[in-house]
């Protein structure tokens, strides 16, 4: 029997627990590495930065849209520091595949090591795109429990 | 007992299985882009069907979606068949496992529907938008699926989850998004799980059908006593599942067997540890229980006719030390096994929910992931396996006996170990769950600087 015939499958790689304090949202979504960076300086200031994967593109700004100063043509602390989280939360290996990076896993040990594989460069879109993800993802902590049985999570192992 | 009986299955399943892999590659190539060979399997499907209630509306759907008449109602049909052969496949093996096990079958209880509430308004809107998204999926097709048909649906989500009475909907839901975004965009051939996303389409489907019915249930009084833990879990959410022992008050000589579920909705790095607390919201004495193994004292606590307690920690208490492998071993015992106990709604079976709970007082553990019982080789359901070490399978020597669930998948039967001893002599109880339950050495305070974030973020929305 293959995992076609499965109902029930381990996901091969699991997204790992991190501190958030710095970097409190990454994802890989929607063929983007995307998340949001705390401001050092302004603790209600947050930055929204994203790779693209294919053209290898990136941006960084803040919440209401200012471009992060620290972005001349190549990526801003804000960018570094998302890599560093993103590879603590998905390891090298789902990185490169989901980002069609030319690198080889086993040579990417920090967040640095990956900026390597991005070759496009700085491409301005609205941070609402990546912050709105920000906020769906802070609905989920927001919801609250419920005791119902849920037949349907036996669906789900970890 | 006899788990010989195990290793094979009924022909009968073997035969719907072969069906249904039919039918997925259907759902794999898309339904608006058939393949003579699909159109064949679902003629093959339409033949099997003609004698049954489905019959008529099959042939019509199949005729509908190759006309190009492209409307929900057909897709609801389809989903009706395939979750029908899945039922019947359900019944017939849990039918093969109490043979084997030498039990009866689990009956539900018979309880009248309480008054029920006319459903807002909104819930049939968005299970409308529901089944229409997943009427996208299935005419694209799994191995098709581009963002531009996954990225809309969240919004519908947000709403679905929103909703308490939804919460089966937005549990299967996220997860079955969480999938799909995990592998597409896709550069290349992704490797589509056929038959596990046919399943999760399929259940959406059912479940989008119609506004949920209220559950039937009773209120009932006496001692829990707790045989051990399952946790489910995907990025967005987690749900610890309970067995026990009830013994109801005036009954003490009958215990029953139920389930009690906590859930969460949650974020991907929100884990192990980090779930107690967020579980612990709507069942902390429960947790409590299997965190010290206690007994719980439950008065007035509704049990549904399936067998599944809804917990309400106003209506729980906890009382004194027990002793969850003695107590499986009572109540699980050849012959004593007690039908009243969990089992699922006519709709919603399938196999790989099958989870009959057993106690083995004497195995081995083989090199491979197998048990030997009794002469007879049965696998250990390593996908199922948590990754957490609560209960390593170093701790399944053989030197005490265990309790887990039955499961069923892939063509055939397995072993989840749920609770076992570890060691010699009295040996160290390891229940699955408990170090969630305990809430104890979770490494990060995630939860609690995400609520801060949102309690900011989404006040300013």
């Amino acid at each position: 029997m293959t995992a076609a015939n499965r109902s029930v499958i381990k996901p091969r790689s699991l997204p790992r627990p991190r501190k958030i304090n710095k970097v409190p949202f990454v994802e890989l979504y929607a063929g983007r590495l995307q998340g949001v960076v705390s401001s050092k300086s302004d603790i209600k200031r947050v930055y929204v930065s994203y790779f693209e994967a294919g053209s290898g593109n990136f941006y960084c700004s803040t919440n209401n849209n200012r471009p992060c100063g620290g972005l001349r043509g190549s990526p801003c602390k804000h960018l570094q520091e998302l890599l560093g989280e993103a590879l603590l939360q998905y390891g090298p290996e789902r990185i490169i595949n989901y980002m069609g990076l030319d690198l080889d896993p086993t040579k990417v040990k920090r967040g640095g090591d990956l900026l390597r594989g991005f070759k496009g460069g700085p491409h301005k879109v609205e941070a609402g795109m990546v912050f709105s993800r920000f906020l769906t993802y802070l609905h989920y902590v927001n919801l609250p429990p419920t005791a119902a049985a849920i037949p349907e999570m036996a669906w789900f192992v970890r | 007992m006899s788990f010989a009986d195990l290793q094979s299955i009924p022909e009968a399943v073997a035969a719907a299985d072969e069906a249904l892999a039919a039918l997925d590659d259907a759902f794999v190539t898309g339904f608006g882009r058939l393949s003579g060979a699909n159109l064949e399997a679902l003629a093959g499907l339409q033949r099997s069907f003609a004698a049954t209630p489905l019959g008529a509306a099959f042939t019509e759907a199949i005729a509908g979606i190759a006309r190009s008449e492209f409307v929900d109602r057909h897709f609801l049909v389809l989903a009706a068949a395939r979750a029908a052969l899945h039922g019947a496949a359900h019944d017939a093996l849990v039918a093969q496992a109490c043979a084997a096990l030498g039990r009866p079958a689990p009956a539900r209880e018979a309880i009248d529907a309480g008054a029920s509430q006319e459903p807002p308004p909104q819930i049939a809107i968005w299970l409308e938008s529901t089944r229409q998204w997943l009427m996208e999926l299935a005419l694209a097709g799994f191995a098709n699926l581009e963002v531009d048909i996954l990225l809309p649906f969240q919004a519908t989500l947000d709403a679905i989850s929103g909703e308490p009475r939804l919460a089966r909907q937005a549990a299967l839901l996220s997860g079955l998004l969480g999938e799909f975004l995990e592998v597409f965009p896709c550069r290349g051939t992704p490797e589509v799980p056929r038959q596990r996303w046919s399943d999760l389409w399929t259940r959406a489907m059912v479940l989008s059908a119609a506004p949920p019915e209220p559950i039937r249930s009773r209120p009932v009084k006496g001692e829990l006593r707790l045989l051990g833990a399952d946790v489910r879990e995907h990025d967005n959410f987690a749900t610890l599942v309970a067995y026990a022992a009830l013994y109801e008050a005036g009954h003490e000589d009958t215990p029953r067997l139920v389930r009690a579920s906590a859930s969460a909705f949650k974020v991907d790095v929100i884990q192990g540890a980090e779930l107690g607390p967020l579980l612990a919201d709507v069942a902390g004495t429960l947790l409590a229980g299997l965190a010290a193994t206690k007994k719980i004292a439950i008065d007035g606590m509704s049990l549904s006719d399936g067998g599944d307690l809804l917990w309400d920690d106003s209506k729980a208490k906890l009382g004194g030390a027990a002793d969850p492998l003695a107590e499986a071993a009572a109540v699980l015992d050849a012959g004593k096994t007690p039908a009243a106990r969990p089992t699922l709604a006519p709709a919603d079976r399938h196999p790989a929910l099958i989870e009959e709970p057993i106690y083995l007082a004497s195995y081995a553990r083989a090199d491979k992931p197998e048990l030997e019982i009794d002469g007879a080789t049965i696998p250990l359901a390593v996908d199922r396996w948590p990754t957490s070490d609560d209960l390593s399978v170093a701790s399944l020597d053989g030197e005490h006996g265990l309790f887990g669930l039955l499961r069923f998948d892939a063509g055939q039967w397995s072993i989840q170990p749920l609770t076992a001893l570890k060691g010699r002599g009295k040996g160290k109880l390891q229940m699955l769950g408990q170090a969630i339950a305990a809430g104890k050495g979770a490494r990060t305070s995630s939860l609690a600087t995400l609520k801060e974030r949102a309690s900011k973020l989404l006040r300013q929305k």
